[in-house]
């Protein structure tokens, strides 16, 4: 350390708050949130998988669809999905306040807190129908 | 860790960047290919013709490079702080290097697999 350098401000230890993870509602629902990135994950495999298949060929691309309609693959999809969707709304849910918040001499939009977080979970859903639409064979 | 730390700004672009796309794309995804197909509620836009032929266009293959990538990028930095939140500094380590070596794996695959389609 240089003479001038200033000295290390000291800082107690980090420590988990008390009860930490599952003693309160908040921790339990920061908890479940973190979890949705091992079910997003899993999911992005599942696709990945089926990519794979697709680019194998026809049969491979049909073997995957048989295996994935499987009742276990299927309700492991629907719980990826769940958690997916629980990703998506607390995301909204939590994005609500930038929205209300404010930029420089802009005021702040005179919209309740609850309508700034369904409206994107709004625009969400409507992506969601035009890319079903999509592989579905409605669109393209 | 160092250099983990300096690339710090770039995780939390990564990691933001990926649950927008993921908000906007990832449960249609999921819902068509992985639960309405297999069902075969989709028997048209799914059969292997309609499938290849929008996942192998150029617009298609860059979609799915993006959305797949940054997903995965977002889950690892959500997962190292995830494991640093149950397990304490101690793993700060082990937390960084497995999560993003799984999103860097994860990325090589995405780009292979896609780009061989």
């Amino acid at each position: 350390m240089s003479a001038h350098a200033a000295p290390r401000t000291p800082t107690a230890p980090a420590r988990p708050p008390s009860g930490f993870p599952v003693g309160f509602y908040r921790y339990r629902n920061y908890i479940l949130f973190a979890a949705t990135s091992l079910f997003m994950a899993l999911g992005c495999i599942g696709l990945l998988e089926g990519l794979h298949a697709l680019g194998k060929g026809e049969a491979a691309w049909n073997g995957f669809l048989a295996r994935m309609a499987r009742p276990h693959n299927l309700v492991l999809s629907v719980v990826v999905l769940g958690f997916t969707l629980y990703f998506v709304i607390r995301f909204a849910w939590v994005g609500r306040k930038i929205g209300a918040g404010r930029i420089g001499p802009v005021p702040r939009p005179p919209l309740p807190m609850p309508l700034l977080g369904v409206a994107p979970i709004g625009g969400f859903v409507t992506v969601w129908l035009v890319l079903l639409a999509i592989l579905g064979g409605l669109l393209l | 860790m160092k250099l983990i730390h300096k690339l710090e700004p770039l995780w939390w672009i990564l990691f933001g960047a990926g649950g927008f796309v993921a908000c906007f794309f990832l449960p249609a995804l999921l819902l068509g290919v992985l639960i309405l197909g297999p069902l075969g509620a989709m028997p048209h836009g799914l059969s292997y013709d309609h499938a290849h032929m929008l996942a192998s266009s150029m617009v298609g293959k860059g979609f799915l490079c993006v959305v797949i990538t940054l997903v995965l990028w977002h889950c690892a930095h959500h997962l190292r702080h995830f494991i640093l939140d149950l397990g304490g500094h101690s793993l700060a380590t082990i937390a960084a290097f497995s999560s993003y070596g799984l999103a860097v794996v994860g990325t090589i695959a995405t780009f292979s697999i896609v780009g061989a389609l």
